[in-house]
């Protein structure tokens, strides 16, 4: 049976939906089973109830990104079935299948290598490697388009919204420093 | 927004017979290892949708079977989604720049599916040129290719007119450099004529002293002359740069300023227009003056000695080139330590506005570390920069100024070869000092310049920003009358991300809405359409049968009677905080609002009364006595249309109940719709609208709806059970 962390007794109509919003029910790899369906999603089954589309959400997407998946019910506004604690600990089988989806609900692409910065009219334009290869995109220099996640991590947003990281700035070469330092 | 791209694999399409192309978009990232790619397409026929990479088909669908197709959101992209026999289908995945475009595509793909024929068109924007690749301002103008001639262009419309002014400032600095370049020549004169001449006599040394003292004064009432007319002009140009911005930013959207922090805009109006003056002041005022005696100062040295006037510039190319090397360390050196006290500053505003947050969990210590750090990061970059500007400024000036060696060399040589005169030599040496004088100022002059194109972009972003919500020119001044409809209207705050989709609501006159629904339903977004702070995407609203854009703005704002949760204060009295909307109301008038609104009593009782200060440097108000002078200030103007926004939410029980009788009397005859999680306070509410995703889920009277036992049934029944509880 699934994990519970909170437990709470209390009577009244409304009580189950209580317990349902402060309880985090932890999946169990035993007792679900995540099942790619036929138009590329991914359907899961549990002792109670099969859920034909569920959405894959992490809580921690910076710090932790494969422990503390959440796992939702896409037909039914996203509420939370439950929640993988670590992914590693799941079956082979299952861990791919997730990946899978993570996949395709998260485009972060990661920064490897910056090719030129150049700043023209208020817009700065970045050639730059990521892990989804080369590419280029502009940023707005007045809003504020470059996070800081830590000292050393930032998380740049487009002008279309797209998103990249940086993962560690002290890992890129002086040159590629100097050409962030604009942006820090 | 282009929605059908001009390729040729979508022309090489099999298409049947009667079958026709609709649509053709890109889409970015690959299927399989979501990575970048360039020649992946959309491609949506009358029949099919095609999903191209390259020249070939990879998956297609039929479009009688697609149901409900959606552009879903995710984390930095999106994906097109269709249902084909209960089964959910992923279509093509794309990155945040096509969400927009794909929206569009779920539209036209709907459309279709249901047999209509009609193209769905998009008026958006591009983000990006098409022609150089460049990013467009949100009007869509590309900063190159709509050729507005960039800043330089922007810096001569800002100084136009003020044309009459400068031509008289630069006749003063012309002034200035036939004076400064006068002096040495005189100087000059003196040694060959007085000190080495064999006539020289004391007379005529007074003479020339005489003439040095006039030139001398001479100087300093010009530069004081000028400096006043440059103070004047800078001071002037920022005024109406500060009064075009601010006049912008009124007009703009709340969207644009919801997009940014408060400082962030207060800096633009105060700071930037402030970097404007002082380079008017400083820089610009004394350009023409340099440029004037550099001229004239290079062509009398050359004049004088040809040789002598190269070998003084041998040293100032490479102090040139020095110079524009280190342009860009020195901007980024700069940049840096205006971000570090830029981060000070903020943290400092956080911590003193969350002072009680911090006190309360015993995080003095914590916050004291973090903000240590900060002002430490920032000592050190700017004692970095100081050093760095300490040793850089005199390297520059010796590289610059090694030249005169060599032209004392060689000119002391002719004075004792006596080809020369030291008078001349004298002189030569002054004009070449000069020289190095005004290139070292031009050195100053790309960090001056990058100061003002910085400013210049910030100010341009704020004045190239489209206007939204802007009157037609034909549009009427219309006295409401109080029928309100929503028609078929949707909105977002991004438009691929509706908030209100296919909102139908016909509202007569004089009747009183309530809306109630879950936080984020969009309860608040259906009133700021109606308040007309955003303009509706789809479909239309009409006031009295009249389309709500054909009403000009000001007129019909100032029809409207707004009750917010968040009441602001303006800095000033209650009286004019109360007379906000109605400046000429009597104090009767006033009095009677105050008394509707059940804020006569506390005003009464403060020692001012009703002319007590209250702002950000006044009086502090509880937030149910904000919220009573808030509500004075909408009845004070007999509004004909009123709008309440848990307007009594902050309010204690009592109050509540009061305040509930008096809006019963202003509400009465009047077209109210009113957002309360508090149910009994819509108890006199001639419908209630109940907002659940994105839509109107139920709509009916009290009665109606509890029978219906949907959404509104449950929220009545989980507030008794509320009650009972703390009642227990």
């Amino acid at each position: 049976m699934s994990k519970e962390i909170n437990e709470r007794k209390n009577v009244g109509v409304s009580q189950e939906a209580v317990d349902q919003m402060i309880t985090t029910r932890l999946l169990d790899d035993a007792k679900v089973r995540f099942i790619k369906t036929e138009g590329g999603f991914l359907s899961l089954e549990t002792e109670e109830k099969k859920y034909a589309r569920v959405k894959v959400l992490r809580l921690f997407p910076f710090t932790d990104p494969n422990r503390y998946i959440s796992v939702r019910d896409h037909n039914d506004k996203d509420r939370e079935i439950g929640v993988i604690e670590d992914l590693a600990a799941m079956s082979e089988e299952t861990q791919k299948l997730i990946h899978e989806q993570l996949d395709l609900y998260y485009f972060t692409p990661v920064i490897t290598k910056i090719f030129s910065i150049k700043d023209e009219y208020g817009y700065a334009y970045f050639h730059v490697m990521t892990d989804a290869g080369e590419c280029k995109f502009a940023i707005n220099m007045g809003a504020n388009a470059v996070a800081r996640l830590s000292d050393t991590r930032l998380l740049i947003t487009d002008l279309d919204e797209n998103r990249f990281e940086v993962r560690d700035v002290s890992k890129l070469t002086v040159k590629e420093q100097r050409r962030l330092d604009l942006f820090m | 927004m282009q929605l059908k791209y001009d390729i040729p694999a979508a022309k090489a399409l099999p298409l049947e017979e009667g079958e026709s192309l609709y649509y053709c978009v890109p889409y970015d990232v690959s299927q399989e290892d979501r990575s970048w790619i360039t020649d992946g397409y959309l491609a949506v026929s009358s029949k099919r949708v095609f999903v191209l990479r390259g020249s070939e088909v990879v998956k297609t669908y039929t479009i009688s079977q697609m149901k409900h197709t959606r552009a879903e959101v995710t984390i930095g992209g999106g994906m097109l989604v269709t249902t084909i026999d209960g089964v959910q289908n992923f279509i093509v995945r794309y990155s945040a720049k096509h969400r927009t475009r794909f929206a569009y595509m779920a539209r036209g793909i709907n459309i279709l599916s249901k047999g209509r024929t009609e193209m769905v068109e998009s008026h958006e924007h591009e983000t990006q040129c098409p022609v150089c690749g460049r990013a467009l301002t949100q009007s869509g103008i590309c900063p190159k290719c709509a050729d507005q001639g960039g800043l330089f262009r922007d810096f001569v419309k800002l100084v136009v007119p003020y044309r009459k002014r400068i031509v008289v400032i630069t006749l003063v600095m012309i002034m200035a450099s036939v004076v400064t370049l006068l002096n040495p020549h005189l100087q000059g004169k003196l040694i060959d004529d007085v000190f080495k001449s064999e006539d020289g006599s004391m007379q005529k040394a007074m003479l020339f002293l005489g003439g040095m003292f006039f030139l001398g004064a001479g100087i300093v009432v010009i530069n004081v002359i000028k400096t006043y007319l440059c103070t004047l002009l800078g001071t002037q140009i920022a005024k109406d740069v500060r009064k075009t911005l601010f006049d912008k930013l009124q007009r703009l959207s709340v969207q644009f300023v919801n997009d940014r922090r408060p400082g962030e805009l207060m800096e633009r109006v105060v700071y930037d227009t402030g970097n404007i003056k002082q380079f008017m002041q400083n820089t610009f005022c004394n350009l023409f003056t340099v440029v004037i005696i550099f001229a004239l100062d290079v062509i009398f040295m050359v004049l004088m000695n040809w040789k002598m006037a190269l070998l003084a510039f041998t040293s100032a190319p490479f102090g040139v080139w020095f110079t524009l090397q280190f342009r860009k360390t020195i901007r980024r050196r700069y940049h840096m330590q205006f971000r570090r006290e830029d981060e000070v500053s903020s943290n400092l505003q956080d911590v003193i506005s969350g002072m009680r947050v911090v006190k309360t969990y015993g995080k003095e210590a914590k916050e004291k570390q973090k903000f240590d750090d900060l002002a430490e990061q920032f000592s050190k970059i700017s004692f970095s920069n100081e050093r760095f500007w300490a040793l850089f400024n005199p390297l520059i000036h010796f590289i610059m100024g090694f030249g005169i060696f060599f032209v004392l060399m060689y000119g002391g040589m002719k004075v004792l070869d006596e080809e020369m005169s030291s008078g001349d030599l004298f002189k030569f040496v002054t004009y070449t000092n000069m020289l190095y004088q005004y290139i070292q100022w031009m050195t100053s002059m790309p960090r001056e310049i990058t100061g003002l194109i910085s400013s210049m972009e910030r100010i341009n972003d704020v004045m190239m920003q489209e206007e939204l919500i802007r009157d037609d020119d034909d549009a009427i001044r219309h006295d409401i009358e109080g029928e309100v409809e929503f028609r078929h209207a949707s909105f977002g705050y991004k438009s691929y991300e509706p908030v209100l989709e296919d909102i139908n609501l016909k509202v007569k006159k004089g009747e009183m809405i309530g809306i109630v629904g879950p936080s984020g339903a969009g309860k608040s977004t259906l009133i700021n359409l109606l308040m007309r702070l955003y303009e509706i995407d789809d479909g239309e609203l009409f006031i009295d049968g009249i389309p709500l854009k054909d009403i000009r703005n000001d007129y019909y704002h100032s029809q409207l009677g707004v009750v917010l949760q968040e009441t602001f204060l303006f800095t000033g009295t209650i009286l004019s905080n109360i007379r906000f909307a109605k400046p000429d109301a009597s104090y009767e008038e006033v009095i009677q609002a105050a008394k509707l609104a059940n804020a006569h009593d506390f005003i009464t009782k403060m020692p001012d009364g009703y002319n007590t200060y209250v702002g950000e440097k006044g009086m502090t108000l509880s937030g149910g006595e904000r919220q009573r002078i808030a509500i004075a200030r909408a009845i004070l103007k007999q509004p004909r249309l009123l709008i309440l926004d848990e307007a009594t939410a902050s309010l204690d029980t009592e109050s509540e109940f009061l305040i509930q009788q008096a809006l019963e009397r202003l509400t009465q005859g009047r077209t109210t719709f009113a957002i309360a999680h508090r149910l009994s306070t819509l108890k006199n509410a001639d419908r209630l609208l109940v907002i659940d995703d994105h839509t109107i889920a139920e709509i009916g009277t009290h009665e109606e709806l509890v029978a219906q036992k949907g959404i509104y049934y449950r929220l009545v029944k989980a507030q008794l059970e509320m009650q009972a509880q703390a009642g227990a």
